[in-house]
């Protein structure tokens, strides 16, 4: 371990592999002991079942496989709670070889409550509390692998979110967007404005006097009519008062045939810019549910150490009301 | 970008990533304390808070800061402890997006 560190530029380091394994001298070590542990309690196992007739929980052995379990189960929980809430002597890495001693403790109180049962399985309290143990070693198996695969697919979707220059995605794209929005209604509002006389006619019909005058609302009534107009002529001529298609100011007027509809006509590059957005969403979301995934996994296991300490205590005590008229007796 | 604080539901929502301008104005916050780093359960090496700080937002990554990026697990044990309100967490996650790219641009 190197106190301090300095930084040679020839070991410059890229990458960000999904399985990085860079093994240690004290993980080495840590792993060797705890399976030197775990081969004398199974030898031990071997040995005993096949000289001795009385190959139960209840015996010996078993006892001495049940102490040496909760023992290690202990160790696993108190140790590595400890020095994390612990504020003395505190040095930088040392919380990592106590949680790798945790995981070591763990497999080993595993093992040997799993040799204590010496392969009976009733459905009693023992059993109970020896499945409560497998589950929350597994928790702590799928959790440590958790740790390794969630970041890594946290760092994935954060590069998403992050510009090549690590600014906020979201941002940079709403700024395009902002930046089109603005250059279309320049655009629209760009557009010469029609003249007065091609937009407002005046009305053809006299409202003044006339039988349907009382129809009309009233600003119109007793308006002298401005042309003669018969209800029976009928022209082909374009009036003045249809609607000219191609007059400026209904260039925006939906039509299946024009150009206009075309994906992208009105707004270059906005739909583009809008899935690029969703996606971007999308990643924060899915780096959010990561992050979800990495606490609640851990809560998940607290939970289970205390389903487990309360099937190990039920267990205690169910076999300490055995035990203890058996041991008053002799 | 960072979204800490309460959910609607008043728990305490997760913090996501940081960008580029935020991750350089913390690390000018850092006071260098360490708390941080004897908080981590991740890192397995006696490297400093001004190694780490120097490499974070820039510049070559050495061997051993990249191993911490790549080790941390993004617990958030490194947050609660900081002194002066810092996400240790998100700075490790541009580190981590660095590392990322430098391995894409690499290959």
């Amino acid at each position: 371990m190197r106190n301090t560190y300095q930084f040679d530029e020839t070991d410059q380091e890229t990458g960000y592999s999904w399985l990085h394994f860079s093994p240690r001298a004290g993980q080495a070590l840590r792993a060797f002991i705890t399976l030197v542990l775990m081969g004398g309690g199974i030898a031990f196992y071997v040995w005993y079942t096949r000289h001795s007739p009385d190959a139960s929980p209840d015996s010996i052995a078993g006892y001495a496989f049940a102490i040496t379990g909760t023992l290690f189960a202990m160790f696993a929980g108190i140790l590595y709670s400890r020095r994390r809430r612990s504020h003395k002597k505190r040095v930088v890495g040392k919380l990592h070889a106590s949680l790798q001693w945790h995981m070591c403790f763990a497999l080993l109180a595993l093992v040997f409550l799993f040799l204590h049962s010496f392969g009976n399985f009733n459905p009693r309290t023992g059993t109970y509390a020896l499945y409560g143990m497998i589950a929350l070693a597994i928790s702590g198996v799928i959790g440590r692998l958790l740790d390794r695969l969630a970041p890594r697919l946290i760092a994935g979707e954060a590069h998403k979110a992050l510009t090549t220059r690590g600014e906020d995605r979201v941002e940079s794209i709403s700024q395009k967007l902002q930046a089109i929005v603005v250059h279309n209604s320049e655009k629209v509002q760009g557009f010469a404005a029609p003249e007065e006389s091609q937009t407002i006619t005046s009305s053809p019909v006299s409202l003044a006097g006339g039988p349907l005058s009382n129809h009309f609302p009233f600003e119109y009534r007793n308006q002298p009519l401005h042309t003669p107009w018969d209800l029976a002529y009928i022209s082909l001529e374009a009036t003045p008062q249809e609607l000219s298609r191609e007059a400026g100011q209904y260039r925006f007027v939906p039509d299946k045939k024009s150009e206009l509809m075309r994906p992208g006509a009105l707004m270059p590059g906005a739909r583009e810019h809008m899935a690029e957005l969703e996606e971007v969403e999308k990643a924060m979301q899915r780096e959010s549910f990561y992050r979800y995934v990495i606490r609640y996994w851990r809560k998940l296991h607290v939970l289970l150490v205390l389903v487990t300490l309360g099937l190990t205590l039920w267990h205690l005590i169910f076999a300490a009301q055995l035990l203890l008229p058996t041991l008053m007796h002799k | 970008m960072l979204r800490a604080g309460l959910s609607k539901h008043g728990k305490k929502a997760v913090s996501l990533h940081k960008t580029g301008p935020q991750v350089a104005q913390e690390l000018l916050a850092c006071i260098g304390c360490n708390e941080c780093l004897l908080a981590c359960p991740a890192l397995d090496e006696a490297i400093t808070i001004d190694v780490l700080n120097r490499e974070t937002y820039s510049g070559p990554i050495s061997t051993p800061v990249a191993h911490f990026a790549r080790s941390c697990f993004q617990c958030g044990a490194c947050v609660a402890p900081c002194p002066v309100g810092l996400s240790r967490e998100a700075m490790m996650m541009w580190l981590k997006v660095r590392l990322l790219r430098s391995g894409w641009e690499k290959s």
